[in-house]
This record gives C-alpha cells, sequence and structure tokens, in this order.
C-alpha cells in the first residue's frame, strides 16, 4: 500500500539552476535558443528564421548565431514517438507562403477507421465516437517528420546542435539566459575520461524550451518560476509502440479499448490501442495506459506483446516483422493541468513539455507546431524592439500566453477540459464515451477534475503472481529485444542520469522493475529493514519519462545516448 | 583486379587479421602484393607473408621510425601513384588500420567501404559484404571510384597458410615523407600488456554474465580460460555490477569478437550479447534456466549450473591435459 511519491530521491531544487560559469568571452551567444528538436521546437525554428529572412535588420542585431536549435537525440527524429494520426492545418500554416508542405514524409490521409471494443476473443466495433474521427487527418512516422521538419530549419538558418542535452537552466538577474549544455566523457562515477568535453554556456536573449513529455529543463523552470499557479497536477499516460513491416497492407486506422486492461475499478486500467496503416507495408501498433494505475505488477511493455496475440490483431501482424520499438509518456491533464504561466523573463514553453494535448481526440502534435510558431513571432517581437534588456523583460513574452489561449490551442482544450477527468481517465475511453461535453462545446461542465498526480496512487497489495507472458520472438517480445529494437546503444560507463532511491518499499521496487519498458529496473532482495534493493541499468533507458511520474526523475544523458527512432 | 594488402605487425609478429586478408586477398587474386613498413628486420614478415599467398611484398624502411599512420599513408599513397597502379588496397581494422584507412582514401580521392567481413569478386568487379544496423542485415557494397580502399572487420578470415610454398619477390621502398607527415611526431610508446591472450585475437573465449553470481564467480571463468587458454569476456551486465573490467565487455556496446569456441557461462543471451559474439564458429552454453534465449544460438547447450558444472569440466580437462 506505498505511495511511490514516499520514496522521491533527495533533490535539490536548484541542482539544475545556475548563473553562467564559463568566462564571458567562452560563452556562445546566440540570439533565440531553442531546446528539442522536435514539432514544437523545429516549427518555433523555421517561423522564427522566415521571420528573420523578411527582416535582416534583426539578424544582424542578433549576432553570428541568431537562431540556434540543441536536441539531445544522435540526430532530429531520433526521440520522436507518436501514434502519429496529426492534424495538417498547423503545419500548413507554418508553411503558407514559404513552400507548403511538398515533400514532407506521410503515408496519406486517413481512410476507413474503426473502433473496437476488445474482449479477449472477440472484437465488438462501436460507432466511431465524434472526438476520435479523423477525417481529413494523415498517418506520418513523427520521427520521419521531425528530420524533414530539422532540414527546412536548417535551411532557413537554425545552427543546428544534435547529440548536446541542455541540463542546467542559466538564470541571471531574475530571468533565463540560456543553457548550460551537458558534459561528455564522464564515466560512471563521474570521473573524466580520455575523451571527456565539458559543457558550455549557451547564451540567449530568449530560450524556448519545447522539450516533449516530462522535458527536463521544463520541469525545472514550472518550479524555480511558480508558473504552475493553481492548476491540477499534471497526469500521464505511456504509450508503448512498435512499427511493423507487414505482408498485407490495412485497410483502415484502427483503436481499441478493453482488453487486456481490466475492467475492475480498483486497478484503475484505463487506456486503450491503436493501429494505424502507414503506407501499403508498414502498420504502427500501440498500446496506451494512464499512469495513475495502481497494481505494480502491470507491465506497459507486456501489455502491448499480449494485445498482439488477439485473433483480429494478430491477423493484421500475421507473417511480418517487428522492424521498430519505443516508448513515450503522454501529458493527459489537458486543460486543467496547462500551468498557469507559460512564460517567465526570457523564457518561452511550448508543446507535451507543458502538457497541450487534446486526450479526448488523440492530438498533440498540431498543439506543438502552433505553440512553437507562436512563440517565435512573439520572441520575434521581443528581441526586435529597440530595448535590450537581458533577459527579455516578462511583459514583453506574455502576448505569447494570450496567444496560446486565444488560439485554437486555448479554445479546443477548454471545450474537451472535463472529458477524462469524469469519464474514468482514459485516454481512449474519455474519446469513447464523453461526448456529450464535446457536444455542447463544453457548455456543460461536469466539473470534477482529476486531482491526484499519479505517485500519490498507493499501490494495491499484490494478489498472486504476475501473468507470465510468453515471449515468442516472432510476435512477442522480451524487453531487452525490445530496447535494442529501438536502436538504443548508449554507452555504459557513463554516470546513471536515473535520479531515484534504490532502497524502497518491496511494492515501490516491484511497480518500477514492471513498470519500465526498458527493464532499467530490477527489484532485489529485501533487507532487515523491510526495503528491498533496487538495481538500475541506466544504459537501457530509453528516455519514456515513466519513472518521473512515479516517484523518480529522469535528468538527460550524455547528449547522443537513448534511442534512435526512425520511423517512430 | 589488382590487389595490395596492408600488413600490420607488433612486437615482429604480423596481426592475425592482416594474415587473414591476405589469405582472402590471395584467393581473389594470385599476384596480390603486400606491403610491410618498419625497419631493416622484416625479412622473416615478409617470407610469412609469402606463404599466406603474397606474391610481392614491398618492404618500405620507414625513415622516421614513427608509428604514426602518417608514413604509411605516405608509403600506400606513393606505392599506388608512382609504382603500381593498384586498384583496391585491403587493411584489417585496428586503431592504426582505421585511421591509415581514412588517411589513403582522402590522399587519393578513393572510396573506402569499412567493417567488410568479406569481399568477392563479380564480373570483374569488387563487391564488399558489409553488416548493418547492428548487424541485422547484410549489404552488399561496391565501388564508384577507382583505386578503392576496403577495411575489414578483424577475425572475418582465418589466416591460411597455402600448401605450395611460395617465395615472394621482396622490393624495398624509400619512401619520403610528406612535410605534413613530418609534423606530427610520437612522443612515447608503453606496452599494454594483458594476461593471457586479447579478446580480439583469441581462438577460444570463456565469457562470464550475472549468472556467475559474483566478482568471485568470475574466478571458475579464468580457470576454466586457463585450461582451455582462452581470453574471458564478460556480459554488459557482468561489467556493470563491477564483477569484471569494462575492457572484457562483449556486445553491442561492448568489442564484437569471432572466435573458434566461446563458452558462455552464467549468459542469459540478450540481443545486446548476441549481436557481439554471434560470428563466433562454435557456441557452448551453460545456464541452468532451459528458456535462456542464449539457447537458440548455441550449438551445445548444458542446462545446468555454472558452479557445478564448471568444476567438473575444469577437473575433466585436468585429466586430460594432465
Amino acid at each position: 500500500m506505498s505511495r511511490p511519491v514516499d520514496f522521491e530521491p533527495a533533490s535539490d531544487p536548484n541542482r539544475f539552476v545556475g548563473e553562467p560559469t564559463d568566462p564571458v568571452d567562452e560563452r556562445i551567444e546566440v540570439g533565440v535558443l531553442v531546446v528539442g528538436a522536435g514539432p514544437a521546437g523545429l516549427a518555433c525554428a523555421i517561423r522564427f528564421g522566415q521571420l528573420l529572412e523578411d527582416h535582416p535588420e534583426v539578424a544582424e542585431q542578433l549576432g553570428d548565431v541568431p537562431l540556434a536549435v540543441v536536441e539531445k537525440g544522435k540526430q532530429a527524429g531520433s526521440h520522436l514517438l507518436s501514434g502519429a494520426v496529426i492534424r495538417p492545418g498547423a503545419l500548413e500554416r507554418l508553411f503558407d507562403g514559404h513552400g507548403g508542405l511538398d515533400g514532407m514524409p506521410t503515408y496519406g490521409p486517413v481512410g476507413k477507421e474503426q473502433v473496437y471494443v476488445l474482449t479477449r476473443d472477440r472484437a465488438l466495433p462501436i460507432p466511431t465516437p465524434p472526438p476520435m474521427r479523423n477525417h481529413g487527418n494523415i498517418v506520418v512516422s513523427l520521427s520521419q517528420v521531425g528530420r524533414w521538419l530539422a532540414e527546412r530549419a536548417e535551411a532557413e538558418g537554425a545552427m543546428f546542435l544534435p547529440e548536446t542535452s541542455a541540463v542546467t537552466l542559466l538564470v541571471d538577474a531574475g530571468g533565463v539566459v540560456g543553457v548550460r549544455t551537458g558534459d561528455k566523457g564522464r564515466g560512471q562515477h563521474g570521473e573524466e575520461l580520455s575523451n571527456f568535453e565539458p559543457g558550455s554556456d549557451l547564451v540567449a536573449r530568449v530560450t524556448v524550451l519545447a522539450e516533449g513529455t516530462q522535458g527536463h529543463l521544463t520541469n525545472v523552470a514550472l518550479d524555480h518560476f511558480a508558473l504552475r499557479g493553481d492548476a491540477a497536477p499534471q497526469v500521464w499516460e505511456l504509450g508503448v509502440k512498435e512499427v511493423w513491416k507487414v505482408p498485407r497492407p490495412l485497410d483502415r486506422v484502427i483503436h481499441t479499448l478493453g482488453w487486456p486492461l481490466r475492467p475492475q475499478a480498483r486497478y484503475r486500467e484505463f487506456g486503450g490501442s491503436f493501429v494505424y496503416p502507414m503506407g501499403d507495408d508498414l502498420v504502427a501498433i500501440g498500446m496506451v495506459v494512464g499512469l495513475d494505475y495502481r497494481d505494480p505488477r502491470l507491465n506497459p511493455h507486456d501489455l502491448l506483446q499480449v494485445l498482439k496475440t488477439h485473433p483480429t490483431i494478430r491477423a493484421i501482424l500475421e507473417g511480418g516483422e517487428r522492424i521498430e520499438w519505443g516508448a513515450k509518456t503522454i501529458p493527459g491533464g489537458g486543460f486543467h493541468a496547462l500551468p498557469r504561466r507559460l512564460h517567465a523573463p526570457g523564457l518561452l514553453l511550448c508543446g507535451d513539455g507543458v502538457g497541450m494535448v487534446n486526450v479526448p481526440t488523440l492530438k498533440g502534435v498540431h498543439y506543438a507546431v502552433e505553440s512553437g510558431r507562436l512563440a517565435a513571432e512573439t520572441a520575434f517581437a521581443a528581441v526586435s524592439g529597440a530595448a535590450q534588456d537581458a533577459p527579455v523583460p516578462a511583459g514583453a513574452l506574455a502576448s505569447y500566453d494570450d496567444a496560446v489561449r486565444a488560439g485554437f490551442i486555448g479554445k479546443e482544450l477548454y471545450e474537451v477540459r472535463d472529458l477524462r477527468q469524469v469519464f474514468g481517465r482514459g485516454f481512449f475511453l474519455g474519446g469513447a464515451l464523453g461526448v456529450l461535453n464535446t457536444i455542447t462545446k463544453g457548455r456543460v461542465s461536469i466539473g470534477s477534475v482529476r486531482t491526484e498526480p499519479d505517485d500519490e496512487q498507493p499501490l494495491l497489495p499484490v494478489d498472486g503472481a504476475a501473468p507470465q507472458v510468453v515471449h515468442d520472438g516472432v510476435l512477442t517480445f522480451d524487453r531487452l529485444s525490445s530496447v535494442f529494437a529501438s536502436g538504443n546503444k548508449t554507452r555504459d560507463d557513463q554516470p546513471n542520469h536515473l535520479l531515484v532511491r534504490t532502497r524502497v518499499a518491496p511494492d515501490v521496487a516491484e511497480l518500477w522493475a514492471n513498470l519500465c519498458p526498458a527493464h532499467v529496473y530490477t527489484a532485489g532482495p529485501v533487507g532487515d529493514d523491510g526495503l528491498a534493493e533496487v538495481e538500475v541499468a541506466p544504459s537501457n533507458c530509453i528516455q519514456c519519462g515513466a519513472i518521473s511520474t512515479k516517484g523518480g526523475r529522469l535528468t538527460p544523458p550524455e547528449g547522443g545516448s537513448g534511442p534512435e527512432y526512425w520511423q517512430t | 583486379m589488382s590487389l595490395l594488402v596492408f600488413l600490420e605487425h607488433h612486437e615482429q609478429a604480423l596481426t592475425p587479421g592482416s594474415l587473414g586478408v591476405l589469405t582472402r586477398a590471395a584467393a581473389l587474386d594470385p599476384d596480390v602484393a603486400a606491403v610491410l613498413v618498419g625497419g631493416d628486420d622484416l625479412v622473416a614478415l615478409a617470407r610469412e607473408a609469402g606463404r599466406h599467398g603474397a606474391a610481392t611484398v614491398f618492404h618500405a624502411t620507414d625513415v622516421s621510425a614513427s608509428p604514426l599512420p602518417g608514413p604509411r599513408i605516405d608509403v600506400l599513397a606513393d606505392l599506388v601513384r608512382r609504382i603500381r597502379s593498384f586498384d583496391t588496397i585491403l587493411l584489417s581494422n585496428s586503431v592504426l588500420a582505421g585511421d591509415i584507412a581514412a588517411g589513403l582514401a582522402a590522399r587519393l580521392d578513393a572510396g573506402l567501404n569499412w567493417d567488410l567481413v568479406d569481399l568477392e569478386l563479380r564480373d570483374g568487379e569488387p563487391v564488399g559484404t558489409q553488416p548493418m544496423l547492428q548487424d541485422s542485415v547484410v549489404a552488399e557494397v561496391g565501388w564508384r571510384s577507382s583505386p578503392r580502399v576496403a577495411l575489414f572487420r578483424p577475425g572475418s578470415f582465418d589466416a591460411v597458410p597455402s600448401a605450395t610454398e611460395r617465395e615472394p619477390a621482396i622490393e624495398s621502398l624509400t619512401v619520403e615523407p610528406t612535410p605534413h607527415t613530418l609534423a606530427a611526431r610520437a612522443i612515447s610508446r608503453t606496452l599494454h600488456t594483458d594476461e593471457g591472450p586479447s579478446l580480439d585475437a583469441a581462438d577460444v573465449i570463456v565469457a562470464g554474465g550475472i549468472g556467475l553470481g559474483s566478482a568471485e564467480g568470475f574466478d571458475l571463468a579464468e580457470q576454466l580460460a586457463g585450461m582451455l587458454g582462452a581470453a574471458v569476456a564478460a556480459t554488459r551486465a557482468a561489467v556493470y555490477k563491477g564483477w569484471y573490467p569494462a575492457s572484457a565487455q562483449v556486445g553491442q556496446t561492448g568489442k564484437t569478437v569471432s572466435p573458434k569456441l566461446y563458452v558462455a557461462l552464467g549468459i542469459s543471451g540478450a540481443v545486446q550479447h548476441k549481436v557481439g559474439m554471434q560470428n563466433s564458429k562454435t557456441i557452448v552454453a551453460i545456464n541452468k534456466d532451459p528458456h535462456a534465449p542464449i539457447f537458440e544460438f548455441s550449438d551445445l547447450a548444458v542446462i545446468g549450473d555454472v558452479h557445478t558444472v564448471v568444476p567438473e569440466l575444469v577437473e575433466l580437462l585436468r585429466k586430460h591435459t594432465g
């Protein structure tokens, strides 16, 4: 009956905040610094580049590097994973008058779609709930789109710095003045190896954090500047996904509810699955589960493995081959959990990092793109003003919040604000059952809000051993094989980037051991103090962020570590 | 097609990788030439190269006596440009050979294919075999340039002396180092010695995993390795626990090995380990879990506890060799 929150690691709140330390002439000065090469960060870079192109005098004033993007993955797209069926409108608007979406990698518009409720043996088709309808949307690999966006951003003049993690938020005179990048070449105990390279201070007039889900510096900034205000705590879901090469094309987009999740209320297992066609010979399949679940034996990685054995799903994959695997958390708190402020002096926050996800429609990429675009316009206006204050005062950035809330991001999130909280807190159930709130355009508020953070959910007493899942190596796989299929080949002898306690209550140890889709944690023997040893294998980590929702904390490892997603 | 093989040597011995590449090259081109760079006392090595199929051995006296890549690039570039128009230069990868291959390719504006595990001729054109995506697929690669540079993964070929002893023609060369070669100099050189054979060169490897249970458990691996003249390797998990040094790690993030015999003690056989040792000729696995994935790709499966099986095995070997 332990709560993961009671086993959080001791942590200095200022550990990841500091003033610049490099001598002034060694700092790398940029105009606008974007952290994270995902849809939000790259949209921001592209829009900012477009504006600079139209206003060369501003570019001039911003120095040698007016615009830079840092990315912790090996390349753009390495850490991008999504369904993904996306709404193309925000991207169309971004490139309107700038070449459009020609050349963007997609798998075309959604054709037929079907929602099923699964039992162990059967699939019952139900009418597609209105929020889940995908007419006009397109299927993409977000990883591929990310690489394409990065090319466009570089063409717009952005300096792109891959394999670079942003570890410390540089704060001076009460505002953000950039980030410090992570050291490279440290050994397991922090010692400097022969290839040691210290990080650098990247100082900027405006820093845009677009780190995606569980963004490291985003969370640091939300705490440091107390930006959440009275927002509800953010809550999370975990998605585990595979890409399959299949012998027969899939002719429709599929969502499922029900099995293998258990219906009993006490388990709080809310979620569902998706199966998307990617052209004639590829299929994306994923399983999403809310991280407020309470059974420490639940294994999200294996839920997907079990799902694939359902007759309806197996028939799609039969004769095919798994070619990729990955996992990521999804912020599911919607409007109520949106931080009250999305800016601070010198700082703007975008995309998934601040929870811009529309849960009932299963969409967030278009919000990421739009928020990046709006951040670019705000940043541009701020740096092209006459005043050269550093950091840029909050007043010059406040228009970003107004634009987000008045635009479609704020409006849509408001309309669907109560769906998830009322109808069982499910990424999928919300969409399936919460029709009433939607058809009234949010005028009927149902009121109740999920108020408990995921890590405050008490764990259920374990009743019996977890069901054994067979991994046949053809249809179903063990976790280490999956980690391999993510492309992860992180250097083993680097410092542990996961802040977790290694002696915890046995049920918390078991929770972590099963929760982590990359098998980073192993529960060891219980000592005389009643606590279990937790063994950590950090180089397995694919940076999904799940541990941060359940009593631990993911920080960025050495740049270039982690998965190398290709078509997720 | 005319092939030239770079022969790497240390402590008066040619590396097994170089001799393996030479063996393969001789099968493709009976007139294959090899090049040795070093002092005056390399006649024995030249003969050894002859036994492995070299028709001609160029012996370049390295005037700067430097162990660095620069003079070797100078010699190879000069050979190709001035002396004989070899169209393909082959090297077995190492810290030194990797630098030479890269520098030579740049110098000659030649295409470089690296990490090859085989080379064959198709319609007179060389086609290399290159494992990709962590060895999950194998690609065939060619060159559009001439000359071509080919860098092979160590252990790709066995070094096989030919049945017909032949005396190679030995041609001495003197190559003036280029000014930028002379601009770099070696300051000191130390020899790092490991107990027993190195993992790269070992014919037999005894590897230990989590199943050994502790750092002391690796004593078992070392005893067995002692009896077999083997090198000792470890899995990532065992290294991470501090049971064995990181330099012995085999797998995706460690070394890739291909010995004649690989004995896996208490190793489950996760794919991350498999990709580092799957090219071993014979794999023997000892594990108490009959469902361990390693049994799917081992030639001999021993289902049992390493702590009982290995001491018995050591005892048997002792009696046999005793």
